[in-house]
């Protein structure tokens, strides 16, 4: 087992480096509470820093199995929004009930996904031309659909509220998000779908020439796509507590950050959950290590950039790739 | 058993296969030969469900089907090794022999057990001693063919397909392939074996079909025919290779090697003469290809000295290999040789770009002018230089790639393989354009895979073996056997 353990270290060991990294860093750069102890290191700090990235994280996930598909979603964030405003308005204006505003949201991610995918498959549109396209034409859709006024949720024991306070909450929000990134692994490591998958993003013409079902799966990792920005979308809505239109801007940008840290090749073929897991991670206590500093977010966003730059620098190197003309 | 009547398939304008009707019988190894171009691929591919035939019929055990794809045809029994590997890099060996394979993937999740005992014996079987586990990445080339030839056994196969499946294998790995065609036959197993390569047929195979031009010539059981008559059909006329189209090279030395070694290359020692035809003979791997790396300064140099024209020659990328005089003709014309989405005349002019602008600007008639010279020269056959490079035959794309190269007004030329996969009649005129251009003084430095092609047309043939030089023989005496024994390792004695 120890073994095992050690075996994989190796092979995909170097997101772990800049996890370990950042929570040493953390560590030692941590104001100290009154009582002496390390509010880095704190439950509570740690938790908020799991429930902020949640949104991001799950969109993440299914961002990683697009891009194993040798594809991308840019149309994550407005999908985000859209589920967003879709469960606010639901809860809200049209009264309906909890569940079926959370399935009309799911179904719109899903569906959104499937018309990139399906145009992506099979008028073999290039995914970044078509997601580029679904993220301007959502947003739009969005913004006529609410008229582009925030749709609030109420509070207490309405729909709304009751929605509200459990899609919120750190224990269901943090639970979701592990649950789904087991499910995520296992289906890309245990199925037969997660291996066509990797074989297609790998080798397209082979995987084609061995009799894979090339379309199916990509059409399938786009709607998987779509329906965990709607999932996003679902928690974002009820931590803003209203459905805005305007949010989300730039979650497709951070969610690929987060899978390409991990170690995910954009070229498609390889990469894992557990990397993406760890990209999103380090991503979420990196903006805590400097929040907590009062780091100005502007200085933030640089540093972000740097450590893109030198995680995926990292893996090159690792992996031996560098070097070659 | 399997039984094909009339079969067209056109590709654009260009007719690859021109009604063939062709026979499998059970159990037989069948050889499917023919020059490359001449239609045995895509027979194999249209039978195996990857392509789809423009018209005509297929039936096996007399019954008529149509393959929608390769999947139909595999649930029939029938698989294929393909020639560029459809394998999975990123996958690991027994994930690359399950991937596909209905049994194995029924019930949608993967135990790396189940994956790992169904892969063994079938690892076996071909003779390989990996671990299951192994990425495929980790493996060489002549074990990928192996994997490849183990995937399709663990179909359970009644008609395998084979397209040229010893070109990556090592010698005594194509001896156990025999032996399991061998046992493969015993078990009622028919076999087609797509090859160009006569000893393998002859030795392993039943029936011998030859194809040429689209069209099936001639079907015989390997008794009763020979090598001889299997290549007149194949060329459909007299091979001869004829010596002595070299001119007479100037003692001007031009380009001097000295101790060069780099990752792969280990004290390599020449020098190239002005207007003088240095072949290269070497096995795949040898160091052959690295030699035009190095020159042309894709490899770094790590000792040694190189000289052009009695000046320290030391390029530290191919533009400045350019600039000095130095062009490399590519082994690989689709990967590093041509962009195939660009015309004809912008393939030509890519390399020597600069030399028809002003400032940033192209001048498309000048462009144009020379380009044209350079493909008539070139004796590229073509309809319209506008069209894309990848209209055109790969002999005629070979051309265009050389005329490429010849526009950056090279000293040195260095062509890797040159020849390879193309038809007769554009090999002889490449024959004569190097011929004329060392007339000229350009220094030619020429890897072959043919060594009849050496001979007839080289000065002095550099033998390459395990990255060194092992020596330098003069094309005018030496034999292939002498690069033969050489180029495997054997030196022989100084005569």
């Amino acid at each position: 087992m120890t073994s095992n353990l050690w075996k994989y270290l190796k092979h995909h060991g170097q997101p772990f480096i800049g996890l370990v990294l950042i929570l040493i860093l953390g560590t030692l750069l941590s104001p100290h509470a009154t009582d002496g102890t390390i509010v880095f290191l704190s439950s509570g700090n740690l938790s908020d820093v799991l429930l902020q990235q949640t949104e991001i994280g799950i969109i993440a996930l299914a961002m990683t199995f697009v891009i194993i598909g040798a594809g991308i979603d840019l149309s994550v964030g407005s999908v985000l929004a859209l589920s967003t405003c879709i469960g606010a308005l639901m809860l809200t204006t049209w009264n309906q009930p909890i569940i079926v505003a959370i399935g009309a949201a799911l179904l719109a991610g899903a569906l959104v996904g499937a018309l990139n995918g399906f145009i992506i498959t099979r008028i073999r549109l290039q995914p970044f031309v078509m997601t580029l396209a679904a993220m301007i034409g959502v947003r739009g859709f969005t913004k006529w659909m609410t008229g582009n006024v925030n749709v609030d949720l109420a509070f207490g024991d309405s729909p709304s509220g009751r929605f509200a306070e459990l899609f919120s909450s750190k224990p269901f929000a943090i639970a979701l998000w592990v649950l789904l990134a087991v499910v995520a692994h296992l289906i890309l490591t245990r199925t037969v779908y997660g291996r066509y998958l990797r074989a297609i993003g790998e080798n397209e013409k082979a995987a084609a020439y061995t009799g894979l079902p090339v379309r199916k799966v990509r059409l399938a990792a786009y709607i998987g796509c779509g329906l965990m920005a709607a999932l996003a979308g679902l928690i974002h809505a009820a931590r803003s507590h209203q459905g805005n239109p305007n949010d989300g801007v730039g979650y497709e940008l951070d969610a690929i950050a987060a899978v390409v840290i991990g170690g995910t090749a954009l070229a498609g073929g390889r990469g894992s959950i557990i990397g993406t897991v760890i990209g999103t991670l380090v991503l979420g206590l990196l903006t805590n290590v400097l929040r907590l500093h009062m780091v100005d977010s502007n200085l933030e966003l640089m540093i972000k950039a740097v450590i893109i730059i030198a995680a995926v620098w990292l893996q090159r190197r690792g992996s031996g790739l560098h070097g070659e003309l | 058993m399997l039984e094909c009547r009339n079969i067209k398939k056109h590709y654009g304008g260009v007719v690859a296969l021109n009604g063939v009707s062709w026979k499998l019988l059970p159990g037989e190894v069948h050889a499917l030969c023919g020059e490359n171009g001449a239609g045995k691929s895509t027979l194999a591919r249209i039978l195996c469900g990857i392509t789809v035939p423009d018209s005509g019929d297929i039936s096996l055990e007399g019954r008529p089907v149509t393959w929608l794809g390769p999947q139909e045809a595999r649930g029939a029994g029938i698989g294929i090794i393909l020639q560029e590997l459809d394998l999975f890099a990123n996958l690991s060996v027994a994930e690359n022999l399950a991937i596909g394979n209905a049994r194995l993937e029924a019930s949608g999740w993967i135990s790396p057990a189940a994956l790992h005992d169904a892969a063994r014996p079938l690892l076996h079987d071909v003779g390989l001693d990996v671990d299951p586990a192994l990425p495929l990445d980790h493996l060489s080339v002549s074990q990928w063919q192996l994997v490849a030839i183990a995937r399709v056994l663990g179909l359970d196969a009644k008609i395998i397909f084979m397209d040229e499946p010893t070109s990556a294998l090592t010698d005594d790995a194509v001896e156990r392939l025999f032996g399991l065609i061998r046992r493969l036959k015993e078990r009622g197993v028919a076999i087609v074996y797509v090859s160009h390569k006569m000893n393998e047929i002859f030795r392993i195979c039943d029936r011998v079909s030859v194809m040429r031009d689209g069209e099936m010539i001639a079907t015989e059981t390997c008794a009763n025919t020979s090598i001889d008559q299997v290549i007149r059909q194949m060329v459909g006329r007299e091979v001869t290779m004829t010596r002595g189209q070299r001119t007479s090279e100037l003692k001007l030395p031009l380009l001097k090697i000295e101790s060069l070694s780099t990752r792969k290359l280990r004290d390599v020692s020449f020098t190239l003469n002005k207007g003088e035809i240095l072949g290269v003979a070497g096995l795949v791997a040898s160091g052959r290809s690295e030699l035009g790396r190095a020159l042309f300064g894709t490899s770094p140099v790590t000792a040694g000295s190189m000289q052009l024209e009695n000046r320290p020659y030391r390029p530290a990328t191919p533009h400045d290999a350019v600039a000095s005089g130095v062009a490399l003709v590519p082994e690989d014309r689709q990967k590093e040789g041509l962009v195939s989405g660009m015309s004809i005349r912008q393939n030509t002019t890519l390399a020597s770009l600069s030399r028809y602008s002003h400032g940033s600007w192209v001048s498309t008639d000048e462009e144009q002018i020379a380009s044209k010279n350079i493909l008539s020269r070139c004796r590229t056959k073509l309809a319209d230089e506008e069209l894309p490079v990848s209209s055109l035959s790969g002999g005629n794309q070979q051309k265009v790639l050389i005329g490429k190269w010849l526009l950056t007004n090279p000293k040195v030329c260095f062509f890797d393989d040159p020849t390879r996969g193309i038809d007769i009649g554009a090999k002889d005129d490449i024959y004569r354009l190097v011929a004329e251009l060392a007339g000229e003084g350009l220094g030619v430095i020429w890897v072959s895979s043919e060594l009849q092609e050496l001979l007839a047309n080289a000065h002095r043939i550099l033998v390459f073996h395990d990255g060194r030089c092992m020596e330098i023989l003069d094309a005018a005496t030496t034999t292939q056997e002498e690069i033969m024994r050489l180029a495997t390792g054997h030196r022989t004695p100084l005569s």
